[in-house]
């Protein structure tokens, strides 16, 4: 049995820009991938919307500039309740300063503005290299 | 003067001589293969050259005209920039209000001649600073404000008498519950609300469209509040501008230069319904319709969409609606500089984009402008890229000579061609949108977002082939690149917010209180115009999560369809 790459796309907090995270669901799914896009959801359910939808992959948007606060919180709660090998990255207006931090809270990887999908595209596809897994 | 009597020698007239040398010269350009057809950005084509072949049918009184005049081609004001410059408004918002506040100051005393305040984004969606959702966001993006007592902190010291305050409220329901505060906060200072200026943003496309939040009001019933402002101010507030269609949002979210225009026209034609059906003559509250339109890459279609709209505009107006007051009639508009144009990489290109967006929008007849900072991609603006966006603005006022005289580029083959065409392409648009069922319609099947959508798509594709080149980005890359400059920290907001709120809370007369909410509550149900409650509602102490909330109560909430 196969099946596609599994994406829950959510934005973080209040943050109510949707043209970037759009734009990589767009992409995604223009790769056969499959997205599930929840728009905004605190962390904790976003990391319960994952886990029901067995996503692969979280994917996290910000632009209001939350994430330092709620991007770590979605990961710690997909490790609580046993979600913790879902690959969790985000995008957004996050300063380069603050990347290292997030990856050290468990975040995989961060696309930052301007970052070409076709890029994404590539990052999520090599988390899965025997797609459809 | 006959066809016959303008004739050459020949027998040619002077079009046909031109003619002829145009194409000799075209032909001459052809046969090195150097004739080729471009497009602008939206779509429309462009030819390598214009000439008065192009504009030949143009009617000069009645296409053009004279600024000030219809149709207004040439400038929404007789004397345009030397009777009156355009006002220079930057951008404020961030932390708790006496931060914002100081900024403001700081701005006035460099010399803008505006306010232009932005909330953050629980303001913006109707949460309190307290609010668990809300806690990370706040101070954010914007000023935080709760109840009437921040806004009074917010305008502490500033003359509101005589300053124009734009208040971006987005969205209608925010902007019921920001403007009472505001105009409760003039009142109290015992300034009459007739003698307010100032501008709020109040669109219901930001609600519904353009941003979009867990909960947002059913488009009819945002539509039907942004309608109750406009209605109020008509009454007791005739120099506010009660709503402001923001196309430079629909802009930044990843419309075209065509899409921008036709929807802010199919916008502000559904409210001129509603209030006309509301018993408002049109010019009671037309003349106080403004807009906000963005300034983008392409120069001269840029500068080509401003002056479409106002023609646009003049006519819908006057034909639709049977205007006569020339308020009603002439499209003013603030711009703000493309933000989505900016880029994250080598940052400091970005002063050089956006003095060009500046410059196409003063061209283009422009009331008021804010131009964005060089940090846009990365942060709030700090104090020094803020004050080096003031200094583009007013370096383009003073010192470039723009303002000598009015519509610089009317009479221009190609200016005045490719206005042609965007009207053109414009006004097939708006009927697209009538054949859609109107706006209020367009947003709720979804079909506004599908369209946003797929030029934004397309657009984000045409960069990442290379097709649009962006400097820094696409094209003359600096691989390891340092940040140039420090990035703006966010003060402490919420420790304020929530010492302020309890403060309020606690000493506020519960009973109003009920009352007022069960009023609001009230209200939205029976269709009762929303700001006559609001008004006396937000000096009991009111907080804009407790209108929110009594708001959605009665009408419900929404999901947008983005996807
Ligand atoms: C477009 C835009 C808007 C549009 C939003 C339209 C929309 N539907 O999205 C409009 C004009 C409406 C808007 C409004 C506001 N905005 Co705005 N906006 C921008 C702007 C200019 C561009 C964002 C954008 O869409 N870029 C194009 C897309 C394709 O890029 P992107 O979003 O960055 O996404 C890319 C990557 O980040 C990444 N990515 C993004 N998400 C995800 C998710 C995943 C899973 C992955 C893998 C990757 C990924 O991939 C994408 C492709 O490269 C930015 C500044 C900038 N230049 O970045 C400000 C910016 C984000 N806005 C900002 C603010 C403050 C606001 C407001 C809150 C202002 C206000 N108070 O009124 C309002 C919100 C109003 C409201 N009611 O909520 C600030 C945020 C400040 C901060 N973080 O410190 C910014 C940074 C501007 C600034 N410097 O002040 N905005």
């Amino acid at each position: 049995m196969t099946r596609k790459i599994r994406v829950v796309m959510a934005r973080l907090g209040l943050d109510s820009h949707w043209r970037g995270s759009i734009m990589v669901a767009r992409a995604l799914r223009d790769a056969g991938m499959e997205v599930i896009y929840v728009g905004n959801q605190d962390p904790e359910t976003i990391a319960e919307t994952a886990l029901q939808e067995d996503a692969d992959v979280v994917g996290l948007s910000s632009l209001s500039g939350n994430h330092m606060e709620l991007a770590p919180r979605v990961v710690n709660a997909l490790r609580s309740k046993g979600g913790g090998h879902r690959t969790v990255i985000l995008g957004g207006t996050v300063p380069p300063p603050d990347v290292p931090r997030l990856k050290e809270a468990g975040i995989a990887e961060v696309f930052g503005p301007g970052t070409p999908l076709e890029r994404i595209v590539r990052y999520v596809s090599a988390c899965f290299p025997q797609n459809p897994r | 003067m006959s066809e016959k009597s303008r004739s050459g020698e020949d027998g040619h007239n002077p079009r046909e001589i031109i003619r002829q040398a145009f194409e000799e010269w075209r032909r001459a350009l052809e046969r090195e293969d150097l004739w080729s057809e471009d497009s602008t950005r939206s779509g429309v084509p462009v030819k390598p050259l214009y000439t008065p072949l192009d504009t030949a049918s143009l009617d000069y009184l009645r296409d053009l005209g004279f600024p000030g005049s219809e149709p207004y081609v040439r400038g929404a004001y007789s004397s345009m920039y030397r009777g009156r410059s355009w006002t220079v408004r930057q951008l404020a918002g961030f932390g708790p209000p006496e931060e914002t506040n100081r900024r403001y100051k700081l701005l006035l005393k460099e010399g803008a001649t505006g306010i232009n305040g932005v909330f953050d984004y629980p303001t913006l969606r109707g949460y309190d600073s307290t609010d668990p959702v809300a806690r990370a966001d706040v101070g954010r993006g914007g000023v935080a404000v709760d109840t009437l007592e921040d806004m009074r902190i917010l305008f502490d010291g500033i003359p509101i008498h005589e300053v124009s305050t734009s208040l971006v409220t987005c969205n209608p329901v925010s902007n019921v519950t920001l403007q009472s505060m505001y105009f409760a906060n003039a009142l109290e200072r015992g300034i009459p609300l007739e003698k307010l200026r100032g501008t709020s943003q109040n669109d219901f496309l930001m609600e519904t469209a353009i941003t979009t939040a867990p909960e947002s009001l059913p488009p009819a019933h945002s539509f039907r509040l942004c309608c109750d402002a406009i209605e109020f101010c008509a009454r007791r507030a005739p120099r506010w501008n009660p709503v402001s269609f923001t196309g430079y949002n629909y802009r930044e979210a990843g419309c075209n230069a065509v899409q921008e225009v036709a929807f802010v026209v199919a916008n502000a034609v559904a409210c001129s319904e509603e209030l006309v059906r509301r018993g408002l003559e049109v010019d009671r509250f037309a003349p106080r319709l403004s807009f906000f339109l963005s300034a983008h890459n392409d120069f001269f279609e840029e500068i080509a969409k401003y002056r479409a709209a106002r023609r646009i505009w003049h006519r819908v107006m006057k034909e639709r609606f049977a205007a006569r007051d020339p308020g009603s009639l002439r499209f003013r508009f603030h711009v703000q500089t493309a933000g989505a144009a900016l880029t994250a990489q080598q940052p400091l290109n970005n002063i050089a984009r956006a003095a060009y967006h500046a410059m196409a929008a003063v061209l283009g007849g422009a009331q008021s402008l804010h131009v964005d900072a060089y940090d846009e991609a990365l942060c709030t603006p700090t104090e020094q890229s803020a004050l080096t966006a003031l200094r583009t603005n007013q370096i383009l006022l003073l010192e470039t000579g723009v303002t000598r005289t009015a519509d610089p580029l009317g009479g221009s083959y190609y200016v005045e061609t490719l206005t042609n065409r965007l009207e053109e392409e414009i006004l097939e648009l708006l009927e697209e949108i009538e054949n859609q069922g109107g706006m209020v319609r367009a947003v709720e099947t979804g079909w506004i977002h599908r369209t946003i959508n797929e030029t934004a798509y397309a657009y984000q594709q045409a960069v990442e082939s290379g097709e649009i080149p962006v400097v820094g980005l696409n094209c003359h890359r600096m691989e390891e690149e340092e940040l140039p400059m420090d990035l703006f920290q966010v003060p402490e907001t919420l420790s304020v917010q929530e010492k302020r709120l309890r403060k309020v809370l606690r000493e506020r007369d519960e009973a109003q209180v009920q009352k007022a909410l069960s009023a609001v509550e009230h209200a939205a149900t029976s269709g009762e115009n929303l700001m006559d409650v609001l008004m006396e509602g937000v000096t009991r102490g009111i907080t804009i999560g407790e209108v929110s909330r009594a708001i959605k109560r009665a009408l419900g909430t929404w999901n947008a369809p983005l996807l």
